[in-house]
């Protein structure tokens, strides 16, 4: 069976075949032969040549979460039918680091902006984030307005490049 | 001693305070908003008391609610934690007016600490040093510009009202000072309704030292030494250690008399916290002092074998203080590392969402304060910190290996945490050396990332055992009917929408 793992915006394509009590591993070019246990549910103990991966595996809503040798990692399985939209962040679209208030706004539509200077102050968990701009250009839209409640994502000002 | 005492928090250190009242045969109460009615304190306690509406104001901030709960449930007195009510003043009066004990000290003194320019002009007279600054109160922009520029750059723009890096500025020019006045003040404003600032002159790599001391009500202080807590982010704190690696015995006793004293010239009463400077030659400077029991205070407990907790109640029913300074000793090393959900790698902000599995390392002096467990939902409601690992050994080499161990093995799931953050600084060749400073994250971590080298294979290998095992039959089919020549099964990595790697 064929799977592809996306992790942070790379895709990972990994083939799996089980024979006889093996799973055949392929990434990269490069096979790998494994013995493997389930000791608890998404619990692992993995054999593999001279070493053993010992790793837990829990399914969020949308993504896996992988821990092993202390780290963890957020992947989302990718259908392999139909092909994936490429989901390429709008430039000059500055969402929201964190859902809270808008505090302050420093522009106005149409003003023009440096590289780096501060567009809107955004307040959560009684710290202030800074909107700054993401590189010399012209306000295009303000989404918000002082007092305003902000979630997360969410678009706060348009930019436009500066050509 | 108390019957039956009302915890006013919630997570970790309302499980905390619960289990030292458990021991000491006290009956418990615990408050909980809607979000926590599953929470380990809302479990654990011999009574739970719903508050509703999770908003802070509304539930846990709220004085009414809380002092109608402990009388209606004829608690005796009330522990406030750390955060919320834990440094109030109005809640440590209200108790009192209705003749409930607040575990802390008076009113009085939380105000007196609370407010930042008249603790340091109390310390100041006391003979405790303090850091050069303006503190007064005229507190118009002309003013505290001319006064800033009286204390030179770098300074720093500081909330009176203010705490955890909320309402704190660090100016290196005269041209930043004005917006960093106005955007103290805001700040300020907002998180504690009072926007006036203080200036001070700013030390170049200082280290963050603090005593723990405690007081009883019979005019006893005593300290219990220093935690080295220099390692922050934001300006709060993420990793704290005892001993500090730069302290002498000479200086120990220096600074410990200074915080007794500075305890007892406000005549401080329960547990609390002297909070120093020390800049790179050892001069030591009075910042603030913390009137409740801190975050880290296991680490004290570790290396004295004092339970500060259970001696907080003590104090509060009014016992002595049968501790002697001259009795109190402290062996080996102890470090804590605060899990907290956030994300080192955008800025160390809060994230949320549902814990997916929780499994804390066992092992041998490995404490582990937690208030989590698997399946909780993490809400923006309030403070991101999810548990308290705490390690202790016979020094500081030991104890390094030994939380690297723990924390290695500490599996949290489903909610982005500071973990292997955490790790990668107590692996760092300064951290080991012990050379460090507040600006250490700033210094050594700035643009840190994740997941530098991509999924690791070892990721990879147990992702497709576990899809291997658990994808459902149909699904299997499906993928088999996918074009077995398509090129993208050969590619190995690449990037979705973007340059080459």
């Amino acid at each position: 069976m064929f799977i592809n793992y996306e992790h942070e915006n790379h895709v990972y394509n990994v083939t799996i075949e089980r024979r006889n009590n093996f799973f055949f591993i392929t990434y990269n070019n490069t096979e790998y032969k494994v013995e493997a246990e389930e000791i608890k549910p998404g619990q692992f103990k993995i054999k593999i040549a001279d070493r053993i991966i010992k790793s837990i595996i829990t399914e969020g809503e949308k993504e896996k979460f992988v821990f092993v040798n202390g780290q963890v990692f957020k992947v989302k399985p990718i259908e392999l039918t139909g092909k994936k939209k490429v989901r390429k962040k709008e430039e000059g679209n500055l969402s929201s680091p964190i859902s809270g208030k808008v505090v302050s706004v420093k522009v106005k539509e149409g003003d023009s902006v440096k590289k780096g200077e501060v567009l809107m102050v955004i307040e959560a968990m009684k710290m202030e984030y800074l909107i700054r701009a993401p590189y010399n250009g012209k306000i295009k839209k303000i989404n918000f307005k002082q007092n305003d409640q902000v979630e997360i994502g969410q678009s706060t000002v348009d930019v436009d490049k500066e050509v | 001693m108390f019957k039956k005492v009302l915890i006013a928090n919630r997570g970790e250190i309302a499980v905390r305070i619960i289990k030292a009242c458990q021991e000491m045969g006290i009956k418990t109460v615990a408050i909980y908003s809607d979000v926590d009615k599953n929470a380990i304190h809302v479990q654990l306690a011999d009574e739970s008391i719903n508050l509703g509406d999770p908003t802070p104001s509304e539930s846990y901030l709220n004085i009414q609610k809380i002092i109608k709960i402990a009388k209606d449930t004829g608690s005796e007195a009330i522990h406030p934690g750390y955060g919320f009510l834990a440094e109030n003043p109005d809640f440590a009066q209200s108790c009192k007016d209705v003749g409930i004990k607040f575990i802390g000290p008076s009113s009085k003194v939380i105000s007196l600490m609370g407010d930042k320019i008249a603790a340091k002009t109390t310390m100041e007279k006391a003979g405790v040093p303090v850091i050069p600054g303006y503190h007064g109160l005229k507190q118009d922009d002309e003013t505290l510009i001319k006064e800033g520029k009286k204390i030179g750059f770098p300074l720093l723009v500081k909330a009176t009202a203010g705490g955890g890096g909320k309402g704190m500025r660090i100016v290196h020019s005269e041209n930043l000072l004005e917006q960093s006045i106005e955007s103290a003040k805001r700040e300020s404003k907002s998180a504690f309704g009072d926007d006036s600032v203080f200036l001070e002159k700013y030390l170049d790599k200082p280290r963050h030292i603090e005593f723990q001391i405690l007081a009883d009500e019979h005019g006893n202080v005593i300290h219990l030494f220093e935690r080295e807590c220099s390692v922050q982010r934001r300006h709060q704190k993420i990793i704290e250690e005892t001993p500090s690696p730069v302290m002498t015995p000479e200086l120990r006793d220096k600074m410990g008399k200074a915080a007794v004293a500075a305890a007892e010239a406000v005549g401080y009463t329960n547990a609390g916290t002297v909070e120093f400077m020390i800049d790179e030659k050892l001069n030591f400077y009075f910042m603030e002092m913390n009137t409740r029991l801190q975050v880290e205070h296991p680490i004290t407990e570790a290396t004295t074998g004092i339970d500060l907790a259970k001696w907080q109640l003590r104090i509060a029913s009014n016992e002595k203080l049968t501790l002697k300074q001259k009795d109190i000793t402290q062996r080996g090393h102890a470090i804590e590392c605060r899990i907290y959900a956030e994300d080192p790698s955008n800025g160390f902000l809060p994230s949320t969402g549902t814990l997916s599995k929780v499994e804390p390392p066992k092992g041998p002096n490995i404490r582990d304060d937690t208030g989590i467990y698997s399946g909780m939902k993490i809400t923006p409601y309030y403070d991101p910190l999810l548990s308290k690992l705490v390690v202790y050994a016979e020094n500081r080499n030991e104890c390094l290996n030994k939380m690297i161990w723990a924390i290695s093995r500490y599996v949290v799931l489903g909610v982005t945490t500071n973990i292997t953050f955490l790790n990668e600084v107590l692996k760092h060749k300064e951290f080991k050396k012990g050379n460090i400073s507040t600006h250490f994250i700033d210094e050594h971590f700035k643009d840190w990332t994740v997941t530098k080298d991509g999924l690791p294979i070892d990721a990879i290998i147990s992702l497709a055992v576990y899809d291997s095992l658990h994808t459902k039959r149909e699904e299997i089919t499906r993928y088999k009917e996918a074009d077995p020549h398509s090129p993208w099964k050969h590619v190995g990595r690449w990037r979705v929408g973007g340059r080459g790697i």
